[in-house]
């Protein structure tokens, strides 16, 4: 179709403000919009605007109170998409930024499409206790997510050097039974981007990182050289 | 708020919320995932969507339907509103218009309404149940305005804006040429814009 001249396109503004044009004349306004001179674009925008305020107010004479029946459907839909979308939202805004590469790359994008049945992580990304803590670590930076409700956490590490060879990072969930093992991770394991998950937190209150030899240790023998406070 | 005093129909009482704050701050939270205020801007709202939907779909099925998925995405995409481009209640009408108007050409392309398709009528917009949110006097006031069209200008709307119509599609309905169309719908608005005291 033929492009519409400048004045064609403000024409053409209280049509595109009703809706009351086809998706292929949509598409062309839209595209002949973005090159048109900026007084051009204000003025159909000014137009399109004060249409659509107009319409909003005339929105009072068809006014029709819905089932109540809607109301508790529209509310718990967005219950249900709290608990996949916000908390996630919520979680991700907290937390560092760079946690989304984190997660990007452990669950390719889980916070943007929910999956039917949910990973481990969305759960806790879910749970309405989701905590987020953060901690330099070793030049890079851990941010733990987790839930008590669900007793479990995803550790996210960015930008942390692998341990030397021949050592492990050890993680330690810290209670008050002493420090348990929650983990290794060995150079190979240690990617600019890291994730690891835990699935028993208990009455941990600590998560510690220490460097122990070989494959690691039943307790900790290295200095505790980073922690997070799970309180 | 001694201007609502002087002017007790004026454009923002119209468009206000009697309590609980104005709808762009509730939309502001919805969009931080504020459960509370979802719930506020529904009450506060839901009876101009249901309306609108209602008067374009002309099916409780659909129109429930539709009004849920206009909710949702209110709750999924407030955060993309910018009140610099128009009110809340701008923003949610342009959205639920938009969602009716894309059902009732898929339903019309699938061949399912045809026996409805055109039937606009604007009499029967004022036949619906009052509804609590919305004050007669808004009403009454909107209701004058709408009469004060003429009576080309407020069938282009009803068929355009009610009807899903596109104004190609109004110009070959009313055997009238396109700038015709356009003209009757600018001027029906600007007409709409004036009495309400739209700025």
């Amino acid at each position: 179709m033929t492009e519409p001249t400048e004045f064609d396109l403000i024409e053409l503004a209280t049509p595109y403000a009703l809706n009351a044009i086809s998706e292929t004349e949509r598409a062309a306004i839209e595209r002949q919009l973005a090159s048109a001179p900026a007084a051009v674009a204000r003025v159909f925008r000014d137009e399109v605007r004060a249409v659509r305020e107009t319409m909003a107010v005339v929105s009072a004479a068809n006014a029709t109170d819905p089932p109540a029946r809607l109301r508790a459907g529209v509310l718990a839909t967005a219950r249900v998409e709290n608990a996949r979308q916000s908390r996630w939202r919520v979680a991700l805004l907290t937390a560092a930024a760079a946690i989304v590469v984190g997660l990007a790359a452990f669950g390719a994008g889980i916070a943007l499409r929910p999956s039917p049945a949910p990973t481990m992580a969305e759960q806790i990304m879910a749970a309405p206790d989701v905590r987020t803590t953060s901690s330099p670590l070793a030049g890079g930076t851990a941010t733990v997510v987790f839930s008590r409700d669900m007793n479990a956490g995803v550790l996210v590490m960015n930008n942390v050097p692998p341990p030397a060879q021949g050592t492990v990072y050890q993680m330690w969930l810290v209670g008050d039974k002493g420090p348990q093992s929650a983990g290794t991770m060995d150079t190979a394991a240690v990617a600019p981007s890291t994730t690891h998950m835990f699935s028993d937190l208990g009455n941990s209150s600590v998560l510690a990182f220490t460097v122990e030899p070989g494959n690691g240790s039943p307790q900790p023998t290295g200095k505790i050289f980073a922690k997070l406070s799970l309180t | 708020m001694t201007t609502l005093v002087a002017e007790p129909i004026g454009y923002r009482s119209m468009t206000e919320p009697r309590r609980g704050g104005d709808l762009d701050a509730l939309l502001r939270r919805v969009a931080r995932g504020d459960a509370d205020a979802f719930a506020a801007f529904y009450d506060h709202t839901s009876s101009r969507v249901y309306g609108l939907v209602t008067r374009v779909l002309r099916d409780a099925g659909y129109s429930e339907e539709t009004t849920q998925e206009i909710y949702v995405e209110v709750w999924r995409t407030a955060d993309a509103y910018d009140p610099a481009k128009g009110s809340a209640l701008s923003w949610l009408m342009t959205m639920a218009h938009r969602r009716a108007i894309d059902r009732v050409r898929s339903e019309q392309a699938a061949g399912q309404r045809e026996s409805r398709y055109g039937a606009a009528n604007v009499d029967r917009a004022f036949d619906l149940v009052a509804d609590s949110a919305i004050a007669a006097d808004e009403r009454r006031r909107v209701r004058e305005c709408l009469d004060g069209l003429t009576d080309v200008q407020r069938q282009c709307i009803d068929l355009a804006y009610y009807g899903g119509l596109t104004y190609v599609e109004v110009s070959q309905r009313l055997a009238a040429n396109l700038s015709t169309i356009k003209s009757r719908m600018r001027d029906a608005l600007r007409g709409l814009r004036n009495c309400l005291g739209v700025p």
